[in-house]
């Protein structure tokens, strides 16, 4: 049947009939059709040019040698070299002659603090002041000391982490039987002590023993803390896990293992000198 | 009088091919690309499928709808790669029935999250984000602590997997409800036997902080502890593997 023109409406028909019922031909506006047959051309000159069908073994990849993952790398290498670019003393300097550099504070650590928490403030704090398990980075009571080569080390590898090389620090459980519950409780007493806390005088001074003859090797005479191992001092006012006498106990019965990250491969080599520089510059502005 | 379009409306079966025709294009579009899965899927050392603990862990990530937060798939952009790390790889969803790339990121991406916090900080996080992150929206899980780990249905839970082609052993499946414990139990002196059976990178720890008993943290602290840890990226050539 031939499309015939409609009276009433002065339009021409389609031409289909379904049981004597014809329908008007209303097409969409010329400007719609064009576009549609454009995005059509489009895909077509796309599927030329970047990786489209795929195929038995392999998929057709496109003439213009686009690859996302390239495309990706790219854009980080060029993102890498713009930061070297903009703080360029980073890739340069090793971590000793940039903490005696006393003008990169000022021009450098809004942008670190940036990176700072992204990655270390939900443990740390904003503020790196730390809260209970994760110590305080302000109070220049170190660890690890507070050497700039031995904070990058922290960094690069943690403590207690699960690299092969991360620094090991374990406060041995003593309630495992390594200790009588009475000792144990005398040498809590004793830290208290010495931790200049109100305690129990007697106690103390036969914990004083327990902790000669079981403490020393690595807290150090007198319990100011080693750095060789990690096991802090506990003649300051700074705690790791706290002072009193229940998290005391708690601590001396079920031992601690706190783990520090390691931030080699998550981080490049800049960012954590960067970012031991900004733990350093905070300890010295710090109450100390 | 009449047109091929008349002749072909006015013909029942022929009409009724050509839109069977039609609509079978949807689905080979969509079932073609499974033929070539094989090429899709990168080569890499050091994937395996999950250990049980972990399949434990990820059905209680599921189960609580994590997912509606967080994705697990980071994307072949600059911010993504800058922020997460490597971008995910088809390869590091291999195992994963369903996978939990995700649409949608009110929370951060998880797809590279192990390694980068520490058990008890995960643990305390889990219990009130809130404690650690000021105004965070995420919600508390402080119950999982609190509930043991149901190791019943593992054993199940593997066999299933099997089916929809993730390699276990049938001795990995027999051991399913002893292994998901002992994953958890650093005294139990089975980090050998773990490691024999699915790989040298299964973590063996007491991951909630309660050394007596398994539970549910446990479970999801392992799996989150685990994500984006399998493959060796030193042995990975992205050259060989760029698209
Ligand atoms: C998962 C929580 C966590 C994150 C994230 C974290 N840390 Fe730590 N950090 C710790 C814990 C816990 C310790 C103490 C380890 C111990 O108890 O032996 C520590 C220790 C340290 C130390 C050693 C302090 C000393 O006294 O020697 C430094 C420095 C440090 N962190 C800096 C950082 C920086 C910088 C970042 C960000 C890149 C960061 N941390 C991210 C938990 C964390
Ligand atoms: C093998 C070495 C080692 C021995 C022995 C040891 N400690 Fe420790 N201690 C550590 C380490 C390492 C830490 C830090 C643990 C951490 O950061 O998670 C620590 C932490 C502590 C803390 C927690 C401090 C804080 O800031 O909260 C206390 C208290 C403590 N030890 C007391 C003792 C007492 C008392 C003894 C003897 C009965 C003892 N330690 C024996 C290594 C040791
Ligand atoms: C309502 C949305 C929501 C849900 C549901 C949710 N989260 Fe989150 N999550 C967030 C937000 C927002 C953050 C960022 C703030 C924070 O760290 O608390 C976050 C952060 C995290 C982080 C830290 C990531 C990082 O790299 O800093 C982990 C891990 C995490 N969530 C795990 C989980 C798990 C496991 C579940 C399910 C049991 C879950 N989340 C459910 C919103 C959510």
């Amino acid at each position: 049947m031939k499309s015939e023109l409609d009276e009433a409406s002065g339009q021409h028909t389609t031409g289909h009939e379904w049981d004597g019922v014809k329908e008007l031909n209303t097409p969409v506006p010329l400007a719609f059709r064009v576009s549609l047959w454009l995005t059509i051309a489009v895909a077509v000159i796309m599927w030329v040019l970047y990786p489209s069908w795929p195929g038995v073994a392999d998929y057709l990849k496109g003439t213009a040698g686009y690859s996302s993952r390239d495309r990706v790398a790219e854009a980080v290498a060029d993102r890498q070299a713009l930061r070297l670019q903009q703080m360029p003393e980073f890739a340069a300097l090793d971590i000793y002659d940039l903490a005696e550099d006393p003008t990169l504070e000022a021009r450098y650590a809004p942008a670190i603090s940036v990176l700072y928490r992204d990655n270390c403030a939900a443990c740390h704090g904003r503020d790196l002041k730390g809260q209970t398990n994760f110590p305080n980075l302000t109070d220049d009571h170190w660890l690890w000391s507070g050497d700039p080569g031995e904070i990058e080390y922290t960094l690069q590898v943690g403590i207690n982490h699960t690299s092969d090389d991360t620094r090991w620090a374990q406060m041995p459980a003593f309630g495992d039987g390594m200790l009588e519950t009475e000792d144990l409780l005398s040498v809590v007493e004793y830290v208290l002590q010495i931790s200049g806390s109100e305690h129990d005088a007697a106690r103390a001074s036969v914990g004083a023993d327990v902790f000669e003859n079981n403490c020393v090797g690595c807290h150090n005479d007198g319990g100011i803390g080693g750095y060789e191992n990690g096991a802090p001092s506990l003649v300051d006012d700074a705690w790791i896990y706290g002072g009193s006498r229940s998290t005391l106990r708690e601590t001396l019965q079920y031992g601690r293992a706190g783990v520090m990250p390691g931030w080699q491969g998550r981080l490049t080599d800049e960012e954590i000198k960067k970012l031991a520089l900004y733990v350093l510059w905070a300890g010295q502005d710090g109450p100390n | 009088m009449s047109t091929p379009h008349q002749k072909l409306e006015r013909n029942g079966m022929g009409f009724a091919l050509m839109i069977l025709f039609v609509a079978s294009l949807g689905g080979l579009f969509e079932i073609a690309p499974l033929f070539t899965i094989e090429n899709t899927v990168e080569e890499v050392e050091g994937m395996r499928p999950y250990t049980p603990l972990e399949v434990a862990g990820r059905d209680i990530y599921v189960r609580e709808g994590c997912y509606a937060c967080h994705s697990q798939m980071i994307r072949t952009l600059r911010s993504d790669v800058d922020r997460y790390g490597h971008y995910s790889l088809a390869a590091e969803s291999m195992y994963d029935h369903p996978h939990q790339w995700g649409s949608k990121r009110t929370g951060p991406d998880l797809a590279r999250v192990g390694g980068k916090y520490s058990d008890t900080w995960h643990v305390a996080h889990l219990q009130n984000p809130r404690d650690f992150v000021e105004g965070s929206v995420m919600p508390g899980y402080s119950f999982l602590s609190e509930t043991p780990l149901n190791t019943h249905p593992l054993e199940g839970s593997l066999i299933a997997l099997r089916r929809v082609g993730v390699p276990y052993t049938d001795a990995q499946i027999d051991t399913a409800m002893v292994d998901a414990l002992r994953q958890a139990d650093p005294f139990a002196n089975y980090e050998g036997d773990l490691q024999d059976s699915y790989g040298p990178n299964v973590q063996v720890r007491d991951f909630d902080g309660q050394p007596d008993r398994v539970t549910e943290m446990d479970a999801l602290v392992a799996y989150l502890q685990m994500l984006g840890t399998l493959v060796d990226f030193d042995s990975f050539d992205a050259e060989a593997n760029n698209r």
